[in-house]
């Protein structure tokens, strides 16, 4: 068993591929049509364009508890995943260049400091620097 | 009075989450700065002849509670964490051409036979193998 694709559920497919490549850095690995206009999407890390795929998955359009689901999770700033980043400072001042909120700004933690923003596709995501 | 109060409601709960845990888990202040700069030295030194005995001298602490201590807030030992350091670096030497043996020593490791098992516990494939699909990856 390996682990290729993890979904993160965005509200719209296009506005999350222009996040996650431009605003995050993220490349374009597959853009495949599927009925409805829905695509199988998915993006990789630059760094290991052979490591798993992150798949911008419209589920909160099209069920109702996906969308439930994400909304509680934004409510409460619990973010749906993580990326590791080598300095969150340096992350934290680039994206808030380029306007992304955050709603935590970058915090030790104990051997590690973290930071969350918003990525405008229902989602909070946390950064994460192993000090 | 009235200020403080809706600071606070604007907090939201995941950031509460983050300041109990850090007041329950991240509060001694001593053990993060010696195990961080723990993994700071075997960084920027993975390649030297590194033990535990010595790690803990820098440190001045006895190497079983250094053992524990960095066990607890990385969740491995100095050992399996300067293997991991090891391997990783490997992989840039291998991808650059470098070969096999002597990417072994220049990482920090004596022995290629041993270098070679670690590498493919870890990656699946021996160094020899992961060098000639990056290279053959290059070359398309």
């Amino acid at each position: 068993m390996r682990v290729t694709v993890i979904g993160i559920p965005v509200r719209d497919q296009q506005t999350a591929l222009e996040f996650y490549t431009e605003k995050l850095g993220f490349i374009k690995k597959r853009d495949i049509p599927l009925e409805g206009g829905n695509r199988w999407l998915t993006v990789v890390s630059p760094e290991a364009q052979d490591g798993p795929e992150i798949l911008l998955e419209p589920a909160p359009i099209h069920f109702e508890p996906s969308k439930v689901f994400q909304d509680a999770l934004m409510d409460a700033g619990i973010p749906y995943t993580q990326f590791d980043v080598d300095d969150v400072q340096e992350e934290y001042d680039r994206l808030i260049s380029l306007g992304v909120e955050f709603s935590v700004k970058p915090t030790a933690m104990g051997p590690v400091k973290i930071a969350v923003f918003n990525d405008t596709c229902g989602n909070n995501i946390q950064i994460v620097e192993t000090l | 009075m009235v200020l403080k109060k809706i600071v606070f409601c604007n907090v939201t709960f995941y950031e509460k989450e983050i300041m109990r845990i850090r007041s329950i888990c991240y509060s001694n202040e001593k053990q993060i700065e010696t195990v961080i700069a723990t993994r700071n030295f075997i960084d920027q030194n993975f390649e030297e002849e590194l033990n535990l005995d010595f790690l803990s001298h820098i440190r001045f602490t006895s190497k079983f509670h250094l053992l524990r201590l960095f066990k607890r807030y990385y969740g491995l030992t100095p050992g399996q964490y300067l293997i991991f350091r090891r391997l990783e670096k490997s992989k840039e030497y291998l991808k650059k051409g470098m070969r096999v043996s002597e990417t072994c020593y220049a990482v920090g490791f004596r022995a290629p036979s041993s270098f070679s098992t670690l590498f493919k516990n870890k990656f699946g494939l021996s160094p020899s193998e992961y060098q000639k699909e990056q290279l053959s990856q290059r070359d398309e």
